[in-house]
C-alpha cells in the first residue's frame, strides 16, 4: 500500500480487477473445479425452424453407458420469461427456431453426452416458418404462439394475441391521429424523406461462450454457477419457474468474459438447472460451443423500420411517422421491452412536435432476440440518422448544424411529454466536429479512393421496469480498510473499480484501502441488484454505494463527536483520519472502526464494528398512456452523444478504411475518466464492427455462419487509424456526483455515422445492414452506370 | 488411444496420460488445472487459448496434446517472476488494456511471442501479430499501446 | 470430438504401413490446423492420424541439386521446402524470400500468427482448399511436388497436383515430402495479393499470384488464381498476351483474359460477380505493381 489516492472520484485510478486478470488468477465459470462428481450435459437442438413435436424417444440415448439422465419438455411444464412468459425451458409442443433445446442429456463425460445427444429421436411435423419481422406481423402469417392469450405479461406490455405481435407500443404527439400526422403539417414541410430500413440479427460474440453449472441438492437447495449480468434476475426466474423458494436458489457468478447484454436475463441456465434436478447431488456442467453460442443463445433482434420525417425550409423538423418491427425470434421474453424502449424513444435525440410512432416486437422463427448493447437504439438510429442527413442535404444545410438545431435540449418537452433532464448534446456535436475538421475537405490517400466525413448523434435511456433497485454494504476492517459488497457485476466495464472509488470518496479514505467483495457475485451473500444492464450500474449501484458509505460515515462521526463532545457537523474524515474543523483534533479510523472508542477514564465504550448499508431505487417513473405513450416521466434519464467519422472508400474494391472516429458523450460526471475513454474506444470498434456483421439463414431457418470463420468481428488489423474521445460533463440530478451511464451508448450511432461518411465520400446510401465491401462496390458502380 | 507423455509446462515436467484426440487446451485445463488458456471457440479463430510453444504463439486448441511432448509450453502463469509482474503485465494494467479479461492471457502470450522475435515492432507489426486474438471489449487500442510502451522502453 | 488414434512413425516404412491399415480411415497429420476443426465439425471422421512432421527432411528449407525426379534437368540448384515447414518458417526464410518471393508473401497471408506457427505447406496442399493462399503461388513457381508411397518416390508437377476441392493427385498411403522450386533468373519479380472481408485472419475471397521472369530481353509472365475455381488455376491466355509487352492496352487485355479464366461461385463470403470484379482489380494492381519495379 505505497500509493495513496485520496478523493479518488474523478481520478483515473487503475482497475481494481486488473492484477488478477493479467496474472491468470481470475477464475471464470469454466475454470472452477467441481471434483470427480461432476457430470456434463449436452443439449439436443431442433433441426427445424418451426415444427410440432410429435414424439420424443430417448430410449436409445439413455442406453448409452455413462448416460445418467435425459430431460425433455415433459419435465418443464411451466412457462417462463422476464417480461413475456412465453417459453418452456425445454420445448414441449412445438419448436420455434432452428437450434431450440428439445432435450438435455447428462452423462459422466462431455463426449458421451455429445454422442448420446445424437441418439435422441424426435419426430416433427414441419410447419411453415416466417423469418422477416414485417411479414410475420401480417394477419396471414404463420402463427408461432397460438396460445398467446394465456401467457402472462406485465401491465406495461401490450401484445396482440391472435397475431405474432408480442408488443405494440404507440406514441402519439402533436397534431396526429392513428392515421398519421396531420396532412397540414406535412404541407408545411420543405423536405420529406420516407424510407424503409432493414437490419439483420447479429450476435454479441463475447469471447467467453455461455457456460453454466448447476447442482440440485437432496435438501432441495439449488446452486447455479453462471457468468451472468443478472444473478438476481436468474434467481427470481428460476424460483418462479421451478416453484421453489427464492431462498433455496443460489446463483454464483464469478467474472463474466464479456456480456454486451447476451448474458443478461436467462438463456441456457434454466435448462442446466432442470438437467441437474434429474441427477440430484451432482453438479452438471453445460458449455456452449461457439456454434451453439450463435444459434442457441440470445442475439440482437432484426429490424424492419419504415420511417418518414419532414422539415421546413429553415431546417426545423416538424413531423415524423415511424413503424418499427423488431424480429424478436421464437420467444420474446426479454425482447418485448426492446420494442417498448424503441417506441418511447422512437424519434432519436430530436425534439419533434408531431410524432406518430408504432413499435412492435414480432415472433419470428429465428434465434431469441434479446438485450444487446444499445437495446433497440442502434437499430432505430440506423434509419433516423440517415434520414436526418438526407433532410439536411435536401434543404442545403450542413448536417451538423441541422442536428444542432433539432437535437434535444435541457427542459424540452420530449415525445412522451416528459421534460428532458439536463444534457448538452450540442457540446458533444461541437467536440466531434472539431476533432475531425468538419467541413474541411481533405484529399484521399490515392486516386482510386474517395474520402468523406459523416456525423451521427444518439440518445438512450436505461430501458427497464420503473422500479429496479440496487443495494450495497460497506464494512470496515480493524486497520480501516473497507470491504464493499455489491450485487452488480463487472463485465469488463469497471463497475467494481468505480464502486471502490465512490466508497473511498465518501469515507474519506484512500482508494487503495478499499476491497470489493463481489467475486463472485453470490445471491446468498451479495446485496440485491436488479441486473447489470442498461448502463445503469454507475448510476444506480453508485447511488447505493454512496448511501451505504454515508451510512457508515455518519456512524463514525457520531461516535467521534460524542467522544470529543462536539457536533458531528464540525467533523470530517480526511485520508483515514477524523478531524474536527472546530477543535482541530484528530482521530485515526484505525481500530476505532471495529473496537469503538472508550468513554472518559475508560468508563465503558461506545461504537462497534462499522457496517453501512444503502439502497437506491428510482421512485418517479410513471405509467404511459397505452394509446399515446404520453406520461409525466417515461424514463429515469437519457445519455446523449455524438460521433463523427473521417473515412476513405476504395472505389476499386469497396473496402472502407476509417481514418478517424471521434466520439463525445455527456456522462454527467466521469467517476474514472480513463475507464470512460476505454468504453468510448471499445464501443467505437464494436459499433464499426457491427455495421459489417450479420447472421445469415437458409430457407429453412438454419444459420449459415455459426462460427468465427464466417461471422467476422473486427480484429486488431481492422480498427480505425485514430480513435478520439471527449467527455462532456453536465451533471445528472440524481446521479452519484452527477454521473450517468455510458456503456452502451458508445456504439449506438456508429453504423449510421459510417453510412453518412460513405455517402459524403461516394454519393451512395445504404438502407440495409450489414455493409460489406462487396455491397459498397456494387452500389458505387451501379451509381456510375446510372450517371452514364 | 491413451498415451503417457511428459509435458513441459512453465518449466515443470508433468507426466500425464492423454487421449489421442484431446487437444493441448483440454489437457492443460482439465488435467493439469492450468486454466489461463481460455476455451473460446476451439476452432483456432479467437486466440483466447494462445500459449507459447517453443517460444512461439500457437492456439492450444489447434495442437493435439500428444504432439506437445518434448516441446516447451508457456502460459501466462509463467510470466511473473520472483513475485514481480512481467513488464507486459504491468503495462497492460497501466494502459487499462484489460476489460472483461477473457482474452487477456492469450493477448499477453501473443505479445510476448512477438517481442521475443521482434523487440521493437511498429504499430502495424503489433496489429498483424494480434490478428488472431479477438477482443470484443477494448477495441484493441490500449492493448496495442501497452505492447508498444514495453517495446519502446526495453 | 470424434475420437481417433494417433501414431508417430519412426520412419517412412512405418508411416506407410500406418497410413494404409486395411479398413481404416487414416489421415496424415502435420500442423493439425485443418484436421482438428474438420474432425470437430465431423466433416472428417478418421480412425487414426499419423504424425509425419518428425520424418527426416520434412521440415528442411534448403537448396538442392536437380534430381532424377523433381527439378530434373535444371543446371542450377532448386529450392527445397519440406512438407512440414511451417507457414511462418516459409514466410521468414531468407532462402524462400530470395528464390520464391511470391510463396513467402502468400505464406505471410495465411490465417494469423498462431496458425502460421503451426500450419504447414504440405498441409495446405493436402487439404487442397481452393482458397489456400500458397497454392496459386506454387502454380506460378511451377514447383514440383515430391511424394512418397510404399517403396518409391515420384514427382508431380504442382500444375497437375490439384484435382478439385480437397482432391489431389496423391495415391492412398502417399505423403508429400516437399516441394522443389526450380531456379529463377535474377530479376524475377513476384507478387501475391488477396482480398478478404476483414483485413485480419480471414479467408481469401480472391487470391492472386503473379510473376515476371526476365526472358530474352523481355519478360515471361505467370499468373495464378485462388478461390475462383474448384482448384487453384494458371491463366496461360493472359500470360501469352503479356509476353508481347506490358503497355497499358496489353495489360488490360491480359486482365480480361484472366477474368475469362475465373469460374467463381457464390458463397457466404462473396458472390461470383464480386469475385470476378476483384480478379480484375487484383490483377491490375499486381501487374502495375510489378511493372513499376521493372527497371
Amino acid at each position: 500500500m505505497t500509493k495513496q489516492t485520496t478523493d479518488p472520484v474523478g481520478k483515473s485510478v487503475p482497475r481494481i480487477d486488473a492484477y488478477d486478470k493479467v496474472t491468470g488468477a481470475v477464475q471464470y465459470v469454466d475454470d472452477l473445479q467441481f471434483g470427480p462428481g461432476l457430470y456434463y450435459g449436452k443439449l439436443v437442438h431442433s433441426p427445424h425452424a418451426h415444427a410440432i413435436i410429435k414424439k420424443v424417444d430417448v430410449s436409445k440415448a439413455l442406453a448409452v453407458p455413462g448416460v445418467k439422465a435425459i430431460v425433455t419438455g415433459e419435465d418443464t411444464p411451466h412457462r417462463m420469461g422476464l417480461y413475456m412468459q412465453d417459453r418452456y425451458i425445454f420445448a414441449r409442443d412445438r419448436v420455434r427456431y432452428y437450434g431450440e433445446p428439445v432435450a438435455g442429456v447428462v452423462a459422466i463425460s462431455e463426449e458421451i453426452a455429445e454422442q448420446a445427444a445424437k441418439l435422441v429421436e424426435v419426430e416433427y411435423e414441419v410447419l411453415q416458418p416466417v423469418f422477416d419481422p414485417y411479414e410475420a406481423a401480417q394477419p396471414d402469417a404463420p402463427l408461432l404462439h397460438p396460445d398467446m392469450a394465456e401467457y402472462q405479461w406485465p401491465p406495461f406490455i401490450f401484445p396482440e394475441p391472435g397475431t405474432n405481435i408480442s408488443e405494440h407500443f404507440k406514441l402519439r404527439k402533436g397534431k396526429v391521429t392513428d392515421e398519421g400526422v396531420d396532412p397540414e403539417v406535412w404541407a408545411q414541410c420543405a423536405a420529406i424523406v420516407e424510407k424503409t430500413f432493414r437490419l439483420p440479427q447479429i450476435q454479441h460474440v463475447p469471447i467467453e461462450p455461455h457456460v453454466a453449472v448447476a447442482r440440485w441438492d437432496l435438501s432441495g437447495e439449488v446452486t447455479l454457477w453462471s457468468p451472468s449480468q443478472s444473478p438476481f434476475a436468474q434467481r427470481d426466474l428460476l424460483a418462479q419457474g421451478l416453484g421453489i423458494p427464492h431462498g433455496n436458489v443460489r446463483v454464483i457468478s464469478p467474472y463474466v468474459g464479456g456480456g454486451f447484454g447476451g448474458k443478461a436475463g436467462i438463456s441456457i441456465e434454466a435448462n442446466v438447472v432442470v438437467m441437474a434436478k434429474a441427477v440430484k447431488g451432482h453438479p452438471v456442467k453445460v458449455r456452449m460451443t461457439r456454434e451453439e453460442e450463435f444459434f442457441c443463445t440470445n442475439v440482437r433482434q432484426s429490424l424492419y423500420a419504415h420511417t418518414k420525417i419532414g422539415c421546413d425550409k429553415d431546417g426545423h423538423v416538424l413531423a415524423m411517422e415511424t413503424a418499427y418491427y423488431f424480429g424478436g425470434g421464437g420467444y420474446n421474453d426479454y425482447g418485448v421491452n426492446i420494442a417498448r424502449a424503441a417506441g418511447y424513444s422512437c424519434t432519436g435525440p430530436y425534439s419533434i412536435p408531431n410524432v406518430k410512432g408504432d413499435s412492435h416486437s414480432v415472433y419470428t422463427n429465428t434465434p431469441i432476440g434479446s438485450a444487446m448493447r444499445g437495446f433497440g437504439m442502434p437499430e432505430i438510429h440506423w434509419g433516423i440518422e440517415q434520414i436526418m442527413d438526407r433532410l439536411a442535404d435536401e434543404i442545403g444545410m450542413d448536417p451538423a448544424e441541422f442536428r444542432r438545431i433539432n437535437c434535444v435540449k435541457t427542459g424540452d418537452t420530449i415525445l412522451t411529454g416528459m421534460k428532458m433532464p439536463a444534457v448538452d448534446l450540442v457540446q458533444c456535436i461541437d467536440k466531434v466536429t472539431e476533432a475531425i475538421n468538419w467541413g474541411k475537405e481533405e484529399p484521399p490517400s490515392a486516386p482510386h479512393k474517395k474520402r468523406g466525413k459523416g456525423i451521427a448523434i444518439m440518445w438512450k435511456a436505461p430501458a427497464m421496469p420503473p422500479n429496479p433497485g440496487s443495494s450495497a454494504i460497506v464494512r470496515f476492517n480493524e486497520d480501516a480498510t473497507v470491504n464493499v459488497y455489491v450485487g452488480a457485476q463487472d463485465i469488463g466495464q469497471g463497475a467494481f473499480t468505480v464502486a471502490a472509488q465512490m466508497a473511498a470518496q465518501v469515507l474519506g479514505i484512500p482508494y487503495e484501502w478499499v476491497r470489493v467483495s463481489v467475486n463472485p457475485v453470490d445471491t446468498k451473500y451479495s446485496p440485491y441488484e436488479w441486473q447489470t444492464v442498461a448502463s445503469r450500474i454507475t448510476w444506480s449501484m453508485g447511488n447505493a454505494v454512496r448511501a451505504a458509505a454515508n451510512h457508515a460515515r455518519t456512524q463514525i462521526l457520531e461516535i467521534v463527536a460524542k467522544y470529543w463532545d462536539e457536533d458531528p457537523a464540525d467533523l470530517d474524515i480526511k485520508n483515514g483520519v477524523v478531524i474536527s474543523y472546530k477543535s482541530e483534533r484528530e482521530q485515526p479510523l484505525k481500530k476505532m472502526v471495529v473496537y469503538g472508542l472508550p468513554n472518559e477514564n475508560y468508563e465503558g465504550w461506545q461504537g462497534g464494528p462499522i457496517i453501512g448499508s444503502g439502497k437506491f431505487m428510482p421512485t418517479y417513473v410513471t405509467n404511459l398512456d397505452p394509446d399515446t405513450g404520453q406520461g409525466a416521466r417515461a424514463v429515469v434519464h437519457y445519455t446523449v452523444g455524438a460521433q463523427a467519422i473521417d473515412l476513405e472508400v476504395d472505389t476499386e474494391t469497396g473496402e472502407v478504411e476509417i481514418l478517424k472516429i471521434a466520439s463525445a458523450y455527456d456522462v454527467g460526471k466521469a467517476i474514472n475518466p480513463d475507464l470512460v475513454m476505454t468504453q468510448i474506444e471499445g464501443g467505437a470498434v464494436h459499433g464499426m464492427s457491427s455495421a459489417f456483421e450479420g447472421m445469415f439463414f437458409d430457407e429453412n431457418g438454419r444459420l449459415k455462419n455459426p462460427s468465427l470463420v464466417d461471422y467476422k468481428i473486427a480484429t486488431a488489423m481492422d480498427i480505425p487509424k485514430e480513435i478520439h474521445g471527449d467527455i462532456v460533463e453536465t451533471p445528472l440530478e440524481d446521479g452519484p456526483w452527477g454521473a450517468r451511464g455510458v456503456g452502451e451508448h458508445v456504439m449506438v450511432q456508429t453504423a449510421p455515422a459510417i453510412a453518412n461518411a460513405i455517402y459524403n465520400a461516394t454519393g451512395v446510401r445504404f438502407d440495409d445492414l450489414p455493409l460489406s465491401a462487396e455491397k459498397i462496390y456494387r452500389a458505387i458502380h451501379a451509381q456510375e452506370e446510372q450517371e452514364q | 488411444m491413451l498415451h503417457e507423455i511428459t509435458l513441459n509446462v512453465n518449466g515443470e515436467l508433468h507426466i500425464v496420460p492423454v487421449k489421442s484426440h484431446h487437444t493441448l487446451l483440454t489437457v492443460l485445463r482439465e488435467q493439469l488445472g492450468i486454466t489461463s488458456p481460455k476455451r473460446g471457440c476451439e476452432n483456432g479463430e479467437c486466440g483466447a487459448c494462445t500459449v507459447l510453444y517453443d517460444g512461439k504463439p500457437v492456439n492450444s486448441c489447434m495442437v493435439l496434446a500428444v504432439e506437445a511432448e518434448g516441446h516447451v509450453i508457456e502460459t501466462v502463469e509463467s510470466l511473473a517472476k520472483n513475485g514481480e509482474l512481467h513488464p507486459l503485465q504491468k503495462s497492460f494494467i497501466e494502459h487499462n488494456a484489460v476489460q472483461c479479461g477473457f482474452c487477456t492471457p492469450g493477448m499477453l502470450m501473443s505479445a510476448k511471442g512477438l517481442l521475443a522475435e521482434n523487440p521493437h515492432p511498429t504499430e502495424e507489426e503489433i496489429k498483424h501479430a494480434l490478428a488472431g486474438n479477438l477482443c470484443r471489449c477494448t477495441g484493441y487500442v490500449r492493448i496495442i499501446d501497452a505492447i508498444k510502451d514495453v517495446a519502446d522502453h526495453s | 470430438m470424434h475420437p481417433f488414434d494417433y501414431y508417430k512413425p519412426k520412419d517412412f516404412d512405418e508411416a506407410f504401413a500406418m497410413l494404409t491399415q486395411p479398413g481404416k480411415k487414416v489421415i496424415p497429420l502435420a500442423g493439425s490446423t485443418d484436421i482438428i476443426p474438420m474432425v470437430r465439425d465431423e466433416r472428417w471422421l478418421p480412425d487414426a492420424v499419423v504424425d509425419i512432421k518428425g520424418l527426416p527432411g520434412l521440415r528442411d528449407i534448403k537448396l538442392v541439386d536437380s534430381g532424377p525426379l523433381c527439378c530434373a534437368g535444371q543446371t542450377a540448384q532448386c529450392l527445397y521446402i519440406g512438407a512440414a515447414a511451417r507457414m511462418n518458417e516459409i514466410a521468414h526464410s531468407e532462402l524462400v524470400q530470395q528464390y520464391a518471393s511470391v510463396l513467402a508473401q502468400a505464406a505471410q497471408e495465411v490465417g494469423h500468427e498462431q496458425v502460421r506457427n503451426r500450419a504447414t505447406l504440405g498441409g495446405n496442399m493436402g487439404t487442397a482448399s481452393p482458397a489456400g493462399d500458397t497454392l496459386s503461388a506454387l502454380l506460378v513457381l511451377e514447383a514440383d511436388v515430391l511424394v512418397k508411397g510404399k517403396d518409391e518416390e515420384r514427382c508431380i508437377p504442382a500444375l497437375k497436383f490439384f484435382l478439385g476441392p480437397r482432391k489431389t493427385a496423391l495415391q492412398p498411403g502417399e505423403i508429400i515430402l516437399g516441394v522443389q522450386v526450380p531456379p529463377l533468373p535474377e530479376g524475377t519479380l513476384g507478387r501475391y495479393l488477396r482480398i478478404s472481408r476483414r483485413k485480419g485472419a480471414d479467408l481469401a475471397i480472391v487470391g492472386l499470384s503473379v510473376m515476371a521472369i526476365p526472358a530474352e530481353g523481355g519478360y515471361q509472365w505467370r499468373i495464378g488464381l485462388g478461390a475462383v475455381a474448384p482448384t487453384p488455376i494458371r491463366v496461360p491466355e493472359a500470360e501469352t498476351i503479356l509476353a508481347t509487352g506490358h503497355d497499358e492496352a496489353t495489360v488490360e487485355k491480359a486482365i480480361q483474359a484472366t477474368l475469362a479464366a475465373a469460374r467463381p461461385i457464390d458463397d457466404i463470403r462473396a458472390t461470383a460477380a464480386y469475385r470476378r470484379e476483384m480478379v480484375v482489380q487484383l490483377t491490375r494492381r499486381a501487374l502495375q505493381d510489378i511493372i513499376a519495379q521493372i527497371p
